[in-house]
């Protein structure tokens, strides 16, 4: 079943059926967070919120909406609400995070180590709205309209925004690169 | 300029999201043009790094504490019925009260399906019933888990009378509960309680403290619901302050539209 019929059946009071849509997108959104916060609890705190407010403002959801895009705009609010009460953190977790490459020579793997490490510094340190393009262009396979939908903004203002994060991005990680190697 | 556009589509292409006549275009410009090029090799270096970084998984505990916490929700929209409630896991404490609470409803069904005239054991039990009710509610409002709040919230509810302990707590996590889900769901405990004009009073109180914007119009929701015009000055006040958010400020407007409709 489709997920904005499985959410239509929810705002109709079909509470229990909730639980597919948590088990189909609670992954993403995890992720999705942890991309934003940097902390593995904060981030399952906010998929919880995410899922409560959907549970309780169920009938603020309009039919032939997108759910993938009403889903992350609800997500979207809850962090810009846990924003406004926490510093933001930038700091990367170090465990969890490293590339696993194990068809790598030993010393290939260590520079592969590496460089994930100085990638994910660079996404950190991205300004958040930046950080929050790269994560729902990259890791989760958004579409442009979708993230237009989430943002509220126009599918070819998407197109620039991902390009000029990706670019700042880009730069960011060479010039952690360039300080490692000098 | 033609770079510049042709550079817009270097994410879309490398996520394999660009259509076929876009590509093509793609293709032959960048044949021609050596900067474009690099721009797309330095770009495709990042995004395979990032798709290389691995994807941390979620503690798969997160599942089941949501299902209860959806378990609760539903209960206590069918408020009354008691066995709904999940117990708290881990809590020999809670699971002695909640032992308790079924002894003390088992003597009390006997008494029921057997009704003794004027016997004042009922009342007694009925007391202790209560008493247990709100012992369960009162201790969950304290635990450090927010899922376990959210479930003495849910408990509160089937307290038959209203219960000035529980009313504070509900009152304290309104106003001081880090989590917002648990506020919200105070908020809506509350309404229970709304007869009492202190009650409404500490929540139109309450309105200019919080700093989430739901509860704000959970809040207000409630006053409008309850028609509340001595909350009028609140809204009034919310509606006119220059630095509440502009959702609040219009909302607290429409809130004071509808009291006055209703006059």
């Amino acid at each position: 079943m489709e997920d904005e019929q499985v959410m239509l059946d929810v705002r109709s009071g079909e509470l229990g059926k909730l639980g597919l849509l948590f088990d189909r997108h609670h992954r993403a959104l995890f992720r999705y967070f942890l991309h934003l916060t940097s902390n593995r609890a904060v981030s399952e705190d906010l998929v919880q919120e995410v899922f409560f407010r959907i549970l309780k403002y169920r009938h603020t959801y309009q039919p032939g909406t997108r759910f993938c895009a009403w889903l992350f705009q609800v997500g979207r609010n809850v962090h810009m609400d846990h924003a406004v009460r926490h510093k933001p953190e930038v700091a990367m977790p170090e465990r969890g995070w490293d590339v696993r490459s194990p068809d790598l020579p030993p010393d290939r793997q260590a520079q592969s180590r590496q460089e994930a490490a100085l990638l994910r510094r660079a996404l950190a340190a991205m300004p958040p709205e930046k950080r929050e393009v790269i994560v729902m262009s990259r890791f989760l396979d958004l579409k442009y309209d979708e993230i237009a939908s989430v943002l509220k903004c126009e599918t070819g203002a998407v197109k620039v925004r991902v390009y000029r994060a990706l670019r700042e991005l880009n730069d960011r990680f060479f010039a952690l690169c360039g300080e490692r190697a000098s | 300029m033609i770079c510049e556009r042709v550079r817009e589509q270097i994410p879309e292409c490398l996520a394999g999201s660009l259509d076929h006549a876009a590509r093509e275009r793609l293709v032959a410009h960048l044949e021609t043009c050596p900067a474009c090029r690099a721009e797309l090799a330095e770009l495709n270096a990042v995004w395979r790094g990032l798709g290389s970084l691995p994807d941390p998984e979620p503690d798969p505990a997160m599942r089941s504490r949501f299902l209860e916490v959806l378990e609760a929700y539903q209960a206590g929209r069918a408020s009354g019925v008691v066995g709904q409630v999940p117990d708290p896991p881990h809590k020999w404490r809670h699971a002695a009260l909640a032992f308790a609470l079924l002894m003390a409803g088992v003597f009390l069904g006997r008494y029921v399906v057997q009704p003794r005239a004027a016997n004042p054991d009922i009342a007694q039990l009925q007391g202790q019933v209560e008493s247990l009710r709100q012992l369960v509610t009162l201790s969950l409002l304290q635990e450090q888990s927010p899922s376990s709040r959210l479930r003495g919230v849910t408990y509160s509810y089937q307290m038959a009378q209203p219960d000035e302990q529980v009313e504070q707590a509900l009152l304290y996590a309104v106003n001081h509960d880090s989590n917002v889900n648990v506020r919200l769901s105070a908020v809506d405990a509350l309404e229970k309680y709304a007869a009492n004009p202190r009650i409404r009073r500490a929540l139109a109180d309450a309105l200019p403290v919080q700093d989430s914007p739901l509860v704000q119009i959970a809040l207000m929701d409630l006053l409008v619901q309850l028609n509340d015009k001595e909350a009028a000055p609140a809204l009034r006040k919310l509606a006119q302050d220059a630095q509440a958010d502009s959702q609040i400020r219009q909302h607290a407007a429409w809130a004071l539209q509808r009291m006055e409709v209703s006059q």
